[in-house]
Order: C-alpha cells, then sequence, then structure tokens
C-alpha cells in the first residue's frame, strides 16, 4: 500500500477533475465517458430510475431544472437544498458533491483502491464550507480527506513544474477565469510557508459568457443588417421562438471562433439553415477579427483588473511588489485576457501551466507529499458475492437489442452501470435489483461490446461474475456468406496487354455487399456515336488470386459509343460500383466522369449473362494463350509444363470450334456448357504454369530484396531497416501462399523501400537533376524551368539534398505528359 | 468478471476537420433543388477516407454517421446535444453541427468501431 495520499481532486464549480502522483510525475485521469477530455462537468441530474453526473446531466441543466442541479458549490455549507422532482426529494449541496466525487472515481484506472484523498475548494470559503467539502468527500466513500485550496494548488503544480519545490519568498497572484466563474487570489510565501492573503471574485462571469456576446452583439446584429427579420433576437433567445434551435447552433458556432481567434487573428463564423421574413434563404459567413471580439469583451476584462486594484490597495502593494501573476482557467487562452491584464497591471503574467488541469495537478503534488493515515486493513475492497446470469441475442440486425440479466446475492445498496465499449452509450447509474432489462442500442456494421459493472454506494466496483456483453450488428443472423471471392477484371499495367483481377468482395463476406466507387483512368477512348467502340466491363467470382479466364462470369456490362453524351478521352476516370444484395442480385453502376452519365445493369445469377460475342472472344485469347505458353515451355526445356499444356490443347480446339458455330441468338445451354470448359481449361493452364510464374516472381523478389539490402547498410534510416525486417520476416508466410500476386506485393514493398532511400542519395538526385536538365527544352513552362535549374545548380554547389530533391520534383512535374514515365524508367526508379 | 479491452484512439484533428467538411457539403448538396451529381463525389471521398487513408494496417478506416432526426436520450454519450426549445421529453436530433465520426478496426476478424468524434447536435422535443 502506497504511504501518501497521491491522489488530488479539483472539485470545481463548474467541471471537476481527478489527478494522481506516480513515480514523481502526475497523470490526469481522462473521463472514460467523454472521449479522452480529462474534466466532469459539476452536474447531477436525477431520474426516477438513476443518476447521471457529467455531461448527459449538464445537457439537461437549463432546460429542467426540477431533476437536474448544477452550480451548487456556491451553496456548500448552507442550509439551502435543492428539490428534485423527478425522485420526490431533495438534496443537499454535500450529497450532489459527494456525485461528483464518486463519478470521478470511476475514471481512475490504475486498479488503485481511492481511499485518501487531496480536494480542492475556493480561497472564499470558509470553515463551514470547507468541513462541508470535507464531508462530501467521506460520503463518497474518503476515509481521509485533505483540503487545498485552489490558487495554493495552482501555484504548487507551477512550482513543481518548475521543479522548484523550495520557491523564494515573494508574492504572486493567480488569476482564475474559468468557464463561468472568475476568482483572483494574492499568494505569499514566506519562510517556507504558502498562503492565501486576499482574493476576489465573481460567480457570473466567464467563456460561457464570451460566447453569448459574439451571437448577440456580432453575429445577430449582422444577420439583421442583410436579411429582412422583425424581431430575430426573440425568436432565437425565447425558448418557444422558431429560431432558438438556430440559435444554439450559433452559440456553438461562436465557441469554436472564440478559440480559433487565440491562434489566429481572424475566424468565420457561417450562418445558413434558415429563411428571413421574406422567404430568402440565409446564407452568410461572419467574419470576426481579433480585435472585435477584444472589444466585445474588454469591459468584463476590465472588471477583472478593477477587482485586483482592490486587492492590492487593500493590501499596500504595488504592481513591483508582485513577481507575476499566474493565469489558470481555460478563458485565459484568450490572448486579449493576458496582454490587458499584463498592460493595465504592469505585473508580468504567467501563462507556464495547463490553465484548465493546473487545480488537479496542484493537488495531487500536494497529495504526494501528505501521509495517509489511515490503518492498514481499512483499504480492503468491500466483497460481495454477486452472481449475474445473462440474456440476450449474440447477433442482431435491429437498432436496439434487448438485456435482460437475473442477479442473485444481496444487492442492496448496490447499483449497475452498463457502457458501450465505443463510446456511445452510458445507462448512467441504475438501481441494482434481481432482474435487469435494458435495450442496448447498437452500432450498425461492427461488433459491439458493452460492459456491465456494479458498484457499492460509494462507487467502488464490487467483483461479479459476469462476462463482457458482445453483439455482432448487422451481420450473422440472416446474412450470408458469399463462396467465392468477387472481382473485377481490370488491366494488368505490369504486363502490358494482359488484365488481372481486382477482389471486390473477399470470400465469406456478409451479403448484402456495396463496393466503394473504384475509379481508374481509361485506357482507350470512346468517340460520340461510333458503335465500334465499346468499354467491357467483366464482373466473375472465384479466387482473385487465379487468372482472369479461370473464374466464372457473373456480371457483364458493355458500353458502346453510341450510348454516351460527348467523346470520352482517354486517361478521364471511369467510376464502377458493385453491389450484391441478400438474393445475390449483382448491380453494377459504372460512372463516367467527362460525360457526368451513369450506366446501371442488374445481373441475376439465376439467368447467367454469357453473350456469345464476348465468350467468342475470350476463347479466342485463351487459345493464343495456350499456344504461348507451351512455345515458351518447349523453349526453356520445362518438358513437364509444355506436356501438360499440350494435352489440353486439343480441348482447347474443340471449345473453340464449337464457339465458332455458335450464332449471336443462340437459345440453347450450349453458351453456358462452352463458357465453363473454357474455365476448365484456363484453371489448368493458370495451375500448369503457376510454378513458372512463382519463380519469375520469387527472382524478381529475391534480387530486390538484395538491392534493398545493399542500399538500407549503406543510407537507410531505422524505420526503413524496420520495415523492410517486418517484410522479410514474413516471407516464409507469403511463400507458402503459392500466390505470385502476393509475392509480388511484397517485391512492390521492397521496392518502394529503395525508391525513398533513393531520394536521399546526392547521386541518384544529381542523376536526375542531369536528366531533367538535359530535357529542358521540353518543358511546359520555360522560364520557370530556367529558374529551377539555376537554383538545382546551387543547391548542387551547397550540397543542399533535401532542396535538389524539391527542385527535381519541380523539374519532373514540368515536363510533358508522359516524359514522367519515360524519365522514371531510364533512370530506374519507381515514383 | 472480464475487463473489455477499452480501446483509444487518436485521429489526427486535421482528418476530423477534414471529414467535418465533407459533412458540411453533403449537407448542402442535399439541400439543392436542382438535378446534380454531388454525391457520387462525396461518396468518393467517403470511400477514400474508409478504404484508403489507413491502408496497409489493421485499421478499416474512418466513417462518420448523420444523426438527424434520430431520438435523443441521456444515455447518447455519442453525441453532445443542447436542448432548443421548452420541453425534454421525447427529444429528436433537429440540427447536426458535427456527425459521429466512428474509427473501424479489425480484432480477430471482428469490425470494431471506436466514436472518435462525437456528434454535436441540436435537440428538440417533438411535443412542442
Amino acid at each position: 500500500m502506497e504511504n501518501t495520499i497521491n491522489f488530488g481532486i479539483d472539485l470545481g464549480t463548474t467541471n471537476s477533475a481527478i489527478a494522481k502522483f506516480i513515480k514523481g510525475e502526475v497523470i490526469i485521469f481522462s473521463n472514460p465517458q467523454d472521449y479522452g477530455r480529462n474534466t466532469l462537468p459539476s452536474v447531477v441530474s436525477y431520474k426516477k430510475d438513476k443518476i447521471i453526473v457529467g455531461n448527459k446531466a449538464k445537457e439537461f441543466l437549463e432546460k429542467d431544472p426540477k431533476s437536474v442541479v448544477g452550480v451548487f458549490k456556491r451553496k456548500m455549507g448552507t442550509a439551502e437544498s435543492f428539490k428534485i422532482k423527478s425522485i420526490n426529494e431533495s438534496k443537499t449541496p454535500i450529497e450532489l458533491s459527494a456525485q461528483v466525487l464518486k463519478e470521478l472515481k470511476t475514471f481512475v484506472n490504475t486498479g488503485d483502491n481511492l481511499d485518501a484523498v487531496v480536494i480542492t475548494i475556493p480561497a472564499s470559503f470558509d470553515t463551514i464550507q470547507s468541513n462541508a467539502t470535507k464531508e462530501a468527500g467521506i460520503q463518497a466513500g474518503f476515509k481521509q480527506v485533505v483540503l487545498l485550496q485552489e490558487p495554493i494548488a495552482a501555484s504548487l503544480a507551477y512550482a513543481n513544474m518548475k521543479k522548484e519545490r523550495e520557491m523564494n519568498d515573494g508574492q504572486w497572484l493567480v488569476y482564475d477565469l474559468g468557464g463561468g466563474t472568475f476568482d483572483v487570489a494574492l499568494i505569499q510565501i514566506k519562510h517556507g510557508e504558502m498562503k492565501v492573503l486576499d482574493h476576489e471574485g465573481d460567480n457570473f462571469l466567464g467563456g460561457a459568457d464570451f460566447d453569448q456576446m459574439i451571437v448577440e452583439k456580432f453575429v445577430i446584429p449582422k444577420i439583421s443588417e442583410e436579411y429582412n427579420f422583425i424581431n430575430l433576437e426573440d425568436e432565437m433567445k425565447s425558448a418557444s421562438g422558431k429560431l432558438n434551435a438556430k440559435y444554439y447552433v450559433l452559440l456553438r458556432r461562436a465557441e469554436e471562433a472564440k478559440i480559433i481567434l487565440s491562434s489566429k487573428t481572424s475566424a468565420e463564423i457561417v450562418v445558413d439553415g434558415f429563411e428571413d421574413e421574406d422567404g430568402n434563404e440565409v446564407d452568410m459567413e461572419i467574419t470576426i477579427t481579433r480585435s472585435e471580439f477584444n472589444e466585445l469583451i474588454k469591459s468584463n476584462i476590465d472588471g477583472t483588473i478593477e477587482m485586483i486594484k482592490q486587492i492590492l490597495t487593500r493590501n499596500s502593494l504595488k504592481p513591483s511588489d508582485l513577481q507575476f501573476n499566474l493565469m489558470v482557467g481555460g478563458s485565459t487562452y484568450i490572448p486579449y485576457v493576458r496582454s490587458r491584464v499584463e498592460e493595465v497591471l504592469q505585473i508580468p503574467v504567467n501563462c507556464e501551466i495547463d490553465p484548465t488541469t493546473a487545480v488537479a495537478v496542484g493537488a495531487a503534488y500536494y497529495a504526494a507529499t501528505k501521509p495517509k493515515e489511515i490503518g492498514k486493513g481499512t483499504g480492503v475492497k468491500p466483497t460481495t458475492a454477486i452472481s449475474i446470469k445473462t440474456s440476450y441475442n449474440k447477433a442482431s440486425k435491429e437498432k436496439d437489442e434487448l438485456f435482460s440479466a437475473r442477479v442473485t446475492g444481496k444487492t442492496e445498496g448496490l447499483s449497475y452501470r452498463i457502457t458501450r465499449q465505443d463510446g456511445g452509450f452510458d445507462s448512467g447509474l441504475k438501481k441494482l435489483t434481481e432482474r435487469i432489462s435494458e435495450d442496448l442500442p447498437l452500432v450498425d456494421g461492427a461488433f459491439n461490446f458493452f460492459s456491465f459493472v456494479v458498484y457499492d454506494s460509494q462507487n467502488n466496483i464490487v467483483e461479479t461474475d459476469i462476462e463482457p456483453i458482445g453483439i455482432n450488428s448487422g451481420f450473422g443472423i440472416s446474412g450470408q456468406p458469399i463462396p467465392e471471392d468477387i472481382c473485377l477484371e481490370v488491366d494488368d499495367y505490369d504486363n502490358p496487354g494482359k488484365t488481372r483481377l481486382k477482389p471486390i468482395f473477399f470470400k465469406n463476406s456478409i451479403l448484402p455487399l456495396r463496393s466503394q466507387a473504384i475509379s481508374f483512368p481509361l485506357n482507350k477512348g470512346l468517340i460520340e456515336g461510333n458503335d465500334d467502340d465499346f468499354i467491357y466491363i467483366n464482373v466473375l467470382e472465384g479466387s482473385h488470386l487465379a487468372l482472369p479466364e479461370a473464374n466464372k462470369v457473373i456480371g457483364f456490362m458493355k458500353i458502346r459509343g453510341t450510348q454516351i453524351k460527348r467523346d470520352i478521352a482517354k486517361g478521364s476516370d471511369i467510376e464502377i460500383t458493385i453491389s450484391i444484395s441478400e438474393s445475390r442480385d449483382i448491380i453494377i453502376s459504372v460512372y463516367l466522369n467527362m460525360a457526368d452519365q451513369e450506366f446501371k445493369q442488374t445481373f441475376n445469377p439465376k439467368e447467367r449473362h454469357t453473350p456469345v460475342e464476348f465468350l467468342k472472344e475470350q476463347v479466342e485469347e485463351l487459345s493464343e494463350k495456350l499456344d504461348l505458353e507451351i512455345e515458351e515451355a518447349s523453349e526453356k526445356e520445362d518438358f513437364e509444363t509444355a506436356s501438360a499444356l499440350s494435352k489440353l490443347k486439343k480441348e482447347m480446339e474443340s471449345v473453340s470450334e464449337e464457339t465458332e458455330s455458335l450464332t449471336s441468338d443462340d437459345v440453347t445451354d450450349k453458351r453456358y456448357q462452352l463458357e465453363d470448359k473454357k474455365r476448365k481449361i484456363a484453371q489448368e493452364i493458370d495451375s500448369a504454369t503457376k510454378n513458372k510464374r512463382i519463380q519469375q516472381v520469387k527472382a524478381h523478389y529475391f534480387e530486390t530484396k538484395d538491392e534493398c539490402e545493399k542500399m538500407l547498410d549503406e543510407n537507410g534510416n531505422d524505420h526503413e531497416r524496420k520495415t523492410f525486417n517486418d517484410i522479410v520476416a514474413q516471407e516464409s508466410a507469403f511463400f507458402s501462399t503459392n500466390s505470385p500476386l502476393k509475392i509480388q506485393e511484397k517485391s512492390d514493398e521492397l521496392y518502394s523501400i529503395i525508391s525513398r532511400i533513393r531520394w536521399r542519395t546526392p547521386e541518384f538526385l544529381v542523376g536526375i537533376f542531369k536528366w531533367c536538365r538535359d530535357n529542358q527544352t521540353r518543358m511546359n513552362d520555360q522560364a520557370q524551368a530556367k529558374s529551377l535549374v539555376d537554383a538545382g545548380v546551387f543547391a548542387i554547389e551547397s550540397r543542399n539534398w533535401e532542396r535538389l530533391a524539391e527542385i527535381n520534383s519541380g523539374l519532373l512535374n514540368l515536363l510533358p505528359r508522359g516524359a514522367e514515365k519515360e524519365a522514371t524508367t531510364r533512370i530506374g526508379f519507381g515514383l | 468478471m472480464q475487463d473489455i479491452k477499452k480501446v483509444i484512439v487518436k485521429v489526427p484533428q486535421a482528418y476530423l476537420d477534414f471529414i467535418n467538411q465533407i459533412f458540411e457539403i453533403e449537407k448542402k448538396a442535399n439541400n439543392l433543388k436542382e438535378e446534380n451529381s454531388i454525391q457520387r463525389n462525396i461518396n468518393k471521398m467517403k470511400g477514400i477516407m474508409e478504404e484508403e487513408f489507413f491502408k496497409g494496417s489493421s485499421t478499416i478506416g474512418l466513417t462518420y454517421h448523420n444523426p438527424l432526426g434520430e431520438d435523443y436520450t441521456d444515455t447518447r454519450t455519442d453525441c453532445e446535444a443542447t436542448i432548443s426549445g421548452t420541453g425534454v421529453e421525447n427529444l429528436e436530433i433537429v440540427e447536426v453541427i458535427k456527425p459521429i465520426i466512428y474509427y473501424s478496426y479489425l480484432d480477430s476478424d471482428k469490425v470494431m468501431k471506436v466514436i472518435v468524434q462525437p456528434a454535436v447536435v441540436i435537440v428538440q422535443s417533438k411535443n412542442s
């Protein structure tokens, strides 16, 4: 067990945070329900069956004040309590604060047992208020609570950041301007003791007021200037006004603009999506400059400065008596706040600590110095024998899935909470009963995990035997897997004139399926009205590693010149989208970018789609391929392959003859039988020649590997070496696939390492530069080419290789289309 | 009790900003009355972010979801809501300022999603 407290909590009026001192550093725990944010809004919501603390409660604060309570810290130590209508009970500020503290406990993921803590309080808190805070800590289950004043905590965070635990005697200010409150404190350190000498504050001033000012004093007047509204401000601000939703949109946008203005000199606020009295669509982008924003908040900031002046007067101090003014709270990110305060008071502002977490961090540093005073044995986690039997569908296509559980054991005083792993659902803290049922919302198309956690009355986790709840959404119920890969036949750029298969859906993907648009440049043009010009789109079923001819055609489209609205140039983009319905209808949609035209066709596999002319063409191609392969195998004296292929020759000839004799409107099944035969032959060619292809790609792989290794030795960096080693480590795995494509893929990956290194190698860069210079006359922009060449000469002289690489790219870009490729093949690098 | 592996993902803010812009374009394109094929380009961009941004890793990519018109309750931690109007019962999402952005990845062949940006929405009671 640790001997010091180590945990510090900033129990703020609007936001709270928890931090821990671990081995000399402080870590701030992030809010598990709020996407990595470190803070928890200090707001509590009560519903009949549950308690919610934080963001979700805050959302309802303004509109449902009878069930949701915030800013209760201001009432600490008073007899006042808050009547909660939904549960028909009153809650004291202590109870509400205890809820916030308990929620903060759930942030801690280090497995610690939280029994002792330092909690911060405002400098203005009197003894009663301080004791009330302590009581809240005890109610939240802490056995030892040590209090610390917020400005002292912020100062400690600063001192520790500076590694000056023993600060020199002196005085400074802590200026704390947060989301909704402002506090300033005068701190003194004397003989090693730090204390608050004086303080001032405004409970109703903060960043949220600035957002409101942007909307009301800047944006609404601008909209009114441009458009006709009778009473825009009322329509927006009144809860029953027709533009009330827009008001909140504008507040959000104003907040974003405010944040941007901390780093940029102007920001845009988009106003759109509604109509004025004359029916004109409002659509404007309002620019707010930093100086306009500064002007809006000036009087508020000057108000805070007045408070500081009062402190100085009361304590007979001159600005020069103060070392610095430490900036704390999110609103001190605003540059004007910093500059204005410094300019008027002439006290240097200190912005060295993170203003949003400084108080929690300081509390944790302080906690590391405070010994735990709890006897051993008191920190044992309460154990309750709770057993939970769950029941739910493990796969679902619904938006929600009903989850039910039966709980055995003593449930009194216990609560549970269900959260979804992606962070999108939180049931809130609910009373644990013997039977539980809950609708769990599912994210479509993903595996949804939920955790079910049981807590005791102080939010300590109670061990149970429950397993994680896993529900597969979107598939697994009625969806069927596809039996083979579905591929598109595309040009094989590595083997000009040949095609290869691009997998669209992999085997075992679950229906229905829809691909993203696959786009590539057309390898030929189409002339409008020309019936001889056409493009084929061929969708096949079968292994994507096989040859296209070996797979079954399941969708085939032909777009002719007569169907298009205008000429389509070679190189313009074609986009293909393929979808397969649950009943296996295949829909191919082809879009020609240049013509802005779409072609769509549905294929039903029950009716096989085998156009005779396409079949003839394929058979002819296959026959030529077979001849070529036989010739090649014989030349290489690979008699085994040659003989295997020759056996197929006869069969091929008979298929060719029969196909040739088919008429284009043949109504028999003949074409399908022939297609199957053709496919079988192609599969056999594929397997007979696979060894040859594998050997070729393997040889190529080893050559590339040797070259890559050599380059790495000479000029490689650690990252490239790691990538290389990773590829080599997988060698046996991808060789064992026996797939030429897979091996080729790995060669390509090695080659890209080579290319990267080459682009840093002086000899290579100089080589390219010289080639470009020799081709300078062909460049598109002569003036630019000249200036780049001059710059290149200088870069070589000054050995500035990075600059030379940039210049080379610039020069290559100036080359006419196609010439760039010439450069890459001549010089021997792949770009 | 088994713990669920909590996956924390940090996606560069620039990617999220970029997706928020695509979302804005999609919203505007849907409001256009004239016939157009802008949606096609939007789908293309969505495809790139879903399939190309993280190519070569176990990550599938980024997708977004527009929750406009969906019901809203306080259990929805996938949205940051502001309530407009008067009622708080029977809430519906009436404005979406930012969409929900998911990061998808494969874990033992299961498609998993993590929210990297909750939606920013305005909600209103259906009763009002």
